[in-house]
């Protein structure tokens, strides 16, 4: 009996390419959110055994991770940056991040991917493929919304670029309703970073409370290029501002409660970088 | 590049293959084709662990992989690891501290245990939590479950 459905395993990037551009496809990596909302119809395009999307490697300015890494293999190197790994450590539970993926995490378009939320705060980047060519671009307008990515048709996610940095402070948290296999209710991520006594850098993240991650750069310009104590003065200013912008969408527990933990978080993140 | 034909694996250490669809789900092939139904299906959506089997000694849920991911693999099941010293000792724990009551959740709480002890030989009770965090019992309340664990480890000094 010859298999005619279900799926083809690609071996290389370049076949997954070419299957990707001429086969409707479903890309498959780790397949922990597609056998959930399983897609019956659509056969699948095996990514498990490419080797050019398994690897984590650096070069100058990036910690490069493959799509098709795991969580398990991202703990386990030592070039993955720690808010990262804080971030991964607590995804669902050990059988899954044997299995999700970098990539699987930005494809599934959801604003509460633990991995995605620690993308955004550090300005990362994407590489994405296809048999024509390829292009990069921020992970923040990759994600367009639930389910929704700027991914076309033809191609595939290769790599996160995650910036080299050595900030003075970074900050994670994620709200849950138990501390396993539990879905964001909350997340937050934030990045903070001095130059010559100056915030050279003040990223705040907000996961799982509207459409996409949620960061207003617009904001975080207000305290770019201050000394601490010129951010102390505005630091009231500061939450004021993101309390009028978090406008969030209702989900299974209420926008008032997630706001007030977003402003809390952001709070704790502020007193711990000493502002 | 080929549309796959026929997917091959090793299942608790024999030869085998599948002809079915490579969307089909692992947790499903495993209890109706091979009749290894110690794999449970608790939840069939990654949350219970019930399904729990290792891949390439790596804890998965079946629930959650499709058949084409798993050509080329090596899959345990409890069928297959039942057959191990290991598991005579986490057997003995597991019967000895009452850490089993209806036992839907034990395969996978044992495959979880084998994962957990082949990387932390002495784990302490916060890393048997955490090795045992996504199986779900509904019986027992956990802490019977990490004393045989603890306890298999101390038994079964070396075997790990």
């Amino acid at each position: 009996m010859v298999n005619t459905s279900g799926g083809y395993s690609a071996f290389s990037l370049q076949e997954a390419l070419e299957l990707r551009a001429s086969q409707d496809v479903i890309p498959y990596a780790g397949g922990t959110d597609l056998m959930v909302g399983k897609h019956r119809d659509a056969d699948y395009l095996f990514l498990s055994r490419v080797p050019e999307l398994r690897q984590i490697t650096e070069d100058a300015g990036y910690v490069r991770i493959g799509a098709a890494v795991t969580f398990s293999e991202a703990l386990a190197s030592p070039l993955v940056p720690q808010l990262m790994k804080e971030a991964v450590s607590g995804i669902a539970a050990p059988a899954i991040r044997n299995a999700g993926t970098f990539g699987g995490n930005l494809a599934n378009g959801s604003p509460k991917a633990d991995s995605v939320l620690v993308e955004v705060a550090s300005d990362a980047k994407l590489r994405l493929v296809s048999r024509s060519g390829e292009r990069t671009m921020d992970v923040d307008g990759f994600c367009l919304g639930r389910g929704r990515t700027a991914l076309r048709s033809d191609e595939l996610i290769a790599e996160v670029l995650m910036p080299k940095q050595s900030p003075d402070c970074c900050f994670y948290e994620k709200v849950g309703g138990r501390s396993a296999l539990a879905i964001s209710r909350v997340s937050f991520a934030g990045i903070f970073d001095t130059q010559d006594g100056r915030i050279s850098n003040i990223a705040a993240a907000f996961g799982a409370v509207a459409d996409t991650v949620l960061r207003f750069r617009q904001i975080e310009a207000m305290l770019i290029g201050r000394t601490i104590e010129e951010a102390r003065a505005l630091r009231d200013s500061y939450v004021a501002a993101y309390a009028e912008q978090l406008v969030l969408t209702r989900g299974r527990v209420s926008a008032e409660y997630r706001r007030a933990v977003c402003l809390n978080l952001l709070n704790a993140f502020l007193s711990q970088c000493g502002l | 590049m080929d549309r796959l034909q026929e997917i091959r694996f090793v299942l608790n250490g024999k030869e085998a293959s599948y002809t079915g669809s490579a969307a089909d789900r692992l947790l499903d092939v495993l209890r109706e084709q091979f009749r290894c139904t110690g794999v449970k299906c608790g939840c069939r959506e990654g949350e219970c662990g019930a399904c729990a089997v290792l891949i390439d000694g790596l804890l998965r849920n079946s629930c959650c992989v499709a058949m084409g991911a798993v050509e080329g693999t090596s899959i345990v099941t409890i069928e297959g690891y039942r057959e191990t010293a290991r598991f005579a000792v986490l057997d003995r724990a597991f019967a000895q501290l009452s850490a089993v009551q209806c036992g839907f959740c034990t395969p996978g709480m044992i495959l979880a245990a084998e994962a957990l002890l082949s990387a932390h030989p002495h784990p302490t009770e916060e890393e048997i939590r955490e090795g045992l965090s996504g199986n779900l019992c509904r019986c027992t309340g956990y802490n019977a479950i990490v004393n045989a664990v603890k306890s298999a480890a101390e038994e079964g000094e070396g075997l790990w």
